[in-house]
């Protein structure tokens, strides 16, 4: 006979990042998930399928890995997280975009440090996966180092240029 | 011919593995450094390494290849699509091995390879080409000069290439330089060849192809057109056999062009004839694209719809066989529709994808086909085109064709990393597309509806929330090994292949 289990969690969805309070109730094989005081019954198929039944059920696949979770219904893909305490919500920095979004060789890097920047200006030229993929500047602003050769590997979410942008109080 | 080498990965390579199982061929695949575990490598009969994870010393290397052959007695090489599969190194590579290539001879390959050379053979030819220059100084600024004379906007492209790389629309003096510039790099980088040239932008034009098959004695037919307008960024994303946009006269018309044009090329296999289409109805104009000298991807649509097999004619035409089929006895039944499944992320730029496929389950059902060389476990890599798979439906009706489409994507979980999935099925349910009103820019003209957050307003967050609460790492299995290697079993993600 199993005994109830209760357990709360945090999750983030990713697409707009906001955060849900689930509440777990497991009991007799039985799992009710109460999402912003809205309770579901979760049915568990296996192999990743599981059904998620209110007024009416939705058929989702799952799987996690480390603290995510993605989640299939319908032909939309989601990804979830689960937020320690903590922990705030992932941060997006204005040098977000000037980084590698994958790993890639630096094709070519069209600026040098002390050059003037205007938004959507071409910064360097990625190369993966046999196509070109442009950094471009997004702000107005002055090149203050660049951290990548010609020919190098880069790995994603390392900057690529540091910029410092007109108006901010950056030295 | 009893063994044959295929030259590739994916799922092409699947594909010509299951045609030569089909033919009681045995298939020898060949894989890199980043395949080893691949789906391509564990389906074939026997498997060879040819090299490191780059593709230039690997998948691109004529040697490699032709010494994985020899090593396995393989008296035959098929080339799929891309890699080695236009480059006549190859073909040359086997006639001198003694080793039947799969494909037309080298020098046919040569000649409708050069796009400069391609479009003089078509105009003597009488097939109709596209305006344009052919700039004699092959320096930045001649093509520049080609370019205004011609007047805006213009195409520029490698004369060597295929697949969108090397191309650049340019639209004004303005964007010229770096336009060519950019198209320089990128066909040296990818054919080694930075030949460029120019022609007149064909205002929303449709892109329709043509199947053509000739074989050694002469006989030469074709198998009807497939529509591939839906590209974004020239590549191709949704293709169709027939295009809704073709009529009766037209298709004759294109048909019997198709056919001129590989009888002028000396054409041998399989081989298709890309043609840019203006206007509408029997008054449309289409002229002479280029010819692509080897299997297309979007081939299953017309195997869907003639009911045959592409890749098995290409095996015995290859081993000397005359076409088993004359012109008066094929014909088009129903409609197909071919979605490509690729590994990237249509909210961020199309960015390739690279991760863990924690979760895959492939669609299946009436009209309902899957051509794939993933499974449950596999890694993505950076090294290869992110192409997953192939998802062709088909049915009595072009409606009945995408309401399939439709209901086989929202049927195919891939967890793990992105892709386009979501996209195609806002793709097809785009009235645009639905109604047939198909054109190259239709993706760039309807993105506002195409990249809005379209999830399904029935399926509230909250139960998305809920069903993810029912894993967690305690509960559910760790996907983030290959320790699932029970469940990517190709045997069982394969099913309908099994020996």
């Amino acid at each position: 006979m199993t005994a109830m289990k209760r357990r709360t969690i945090r999750l983030v969805r990713d697409e707009d990042e906001r955060e849900y309070q689930v509440a777990v109730v497991e009991e007799r094989g039985q799992l009710h998930a109460t999402v912003d005081g809205r309770t579901f019954q979760v049915i568990r198929d296996g192999d990743g399928r599981v059904r998620v039944a209110s007024d009416r059920t939705v058929t989702a696949w799952t799987v996690a890995t480390g603290n995510q979770r993605w989640v299939f219904v319908d032909g939309d893909v989601f990804l979830l997280s689960e937020a320690r305490p903590e922990e705030r919500t992932r941060s997006r920095g204005h040098h977000g975009s000037l980084a590698a979004p994958m790993p890639a060789t630096v094709r070519r890097v069209l600026v040098k440090p002390e050059d003037t920047v205007h938004p959507g200006d071409p910064l360097i030229i990625l190369e993966a996966m046999k196509m070109e993929l442009p950094i471009r500047a997004t702000a107005d602003g002055v090149v203050r180092a660049v951290n990548c050769r010609e020919g190098e590997l880069v790995q994603p979410g390392v900057t690529l240029v540091d910029i410092v942008e007109n108006g901010s109080n950056q030295q | 011919m009893k063994r044959i080498l295929i030259a590739n990965r994916g799922e092409i390579a699947v594909r010509i593995a299951r045609a030569c199982r089909e033919a009681g061929l045995e298939s020898v695949a060949v894989y890199s450094d980043a395949d080893v575990h691949a789906v391509h490598v564990r389906v074939a009969d026997r498997a060879v390494r040819i090299g490191p994870a780059p593709a230039a010393e690997s998948y691109l290397s004529p040697s490699a290849l032709i010494a994985a052959a020899k090593a396995t007695g393989a008296d035959a090489i098929h080339p799929g699509y891309g890699f080695l599969s236009e480059r006549p190194e190859l073909p040359r590579a086997c006639e001198s091995a003694g080793i039947v290539f799969v494909g037309p001879p080298a020098d046919v390959m040569e000649r409708m390879g050069s796009k400069i050379g391609a479009r003089a053979l078509m105009q003597s030819a009488g097939v109709p080409i596209v305006p344009g220059e052919v700039p004699r100084d092959q320096s930045d600024q001649g093509v520049l000069t080609a370019a205004r004379a011609l007047g805006y906007p213009v195409l520029v492209k490698a004369s060597a290439g295929g697949g969108g790389k090397g191309m650049r629309t340019v639209a004004s003096e303005a964007e010229a330089s770096e336009a060519i510039a950019a198209a320089r790099r990128e066909a040296t980088a990818a054919f080694g060849d930075g030949t460029l040239y120019v022609e007149r932008l064909i205002a929303r034009p449709r892109h329709v192809e043509i199947q053509v098959f000739a074989d050694t004695q002469g006989n030469v037919v074709h198998l009807f057109d497939r529509e591939c307008s839906v590209q974004r960024r020239h590549q191709k994303v949704i293709e169709e056999s027939p295009s809704p946009a073709v009529s009766a006269t037209l298709r004759r018309h294109m048909g019997e062009a198709a056919v001129a044009a590989a009888r002028a090329a000396g054409y041998r296999n399989a081989g298709t004839i890309e043609f840019l289409v203006e206007g509408q109805g029997d008054a449309a104009s289409f002229y002479f694209l280029e010819m692509n000298t080897r299997l297309q991807v979007e081939h299953p649509v017309t195997e869907e719809v003639t009911g045959i097999d592409l890749v098995r004619a290409q095996l015995s035409v290859a081993a000397g066989e005359p076409l088993p089929w004359s012109q008066e006895v094929l014909s088009q039944r129903g409609h197909a529709i071919e979605c490509r499944i690729y590994a990237e992320d249509p909210t961020h730029g199309f960015l390739p994808q690279a991760g863990p496929i924690l979760l895959y389950r492939e669609p299946s059902g009436p009209g309902v086909r899957v051509d794939s060389g993933v499974a449950e476990g596999d890694e993505i890599g950076v090294n290869y085109d992110p192409l997953l798979a192939k998802l062709i439906s088909s049915g009595e009706t072009r409606e009945a064709a995408r309401a399939r489409a439709v209901g086989a994507l929202r049927s195919y979980p891939i967890l793990g990393i992105r892709t386009n999935v979501s996209f195609l099925i806002r793709l097809l349910e785009l009235p645009a597309f639905r109604d047939g009103h198909l054109h190259t820019g239709l993706i760039d003209e309807h993105w506002p509806a195409l990249s809005r957050d379209a999830a399904d307003p029935d399926v509230p967050a909250e139960a998305v929330v809920a069903a993810a609460s029912a894993v967690n790492a305690g509960a559910g299995r760790d996907h983030s090994s290959r320790s699932s290697t029970a469940e990517a079993d190709p045997w069982s993600t394969l099913g309908r292949w099994g020996r």
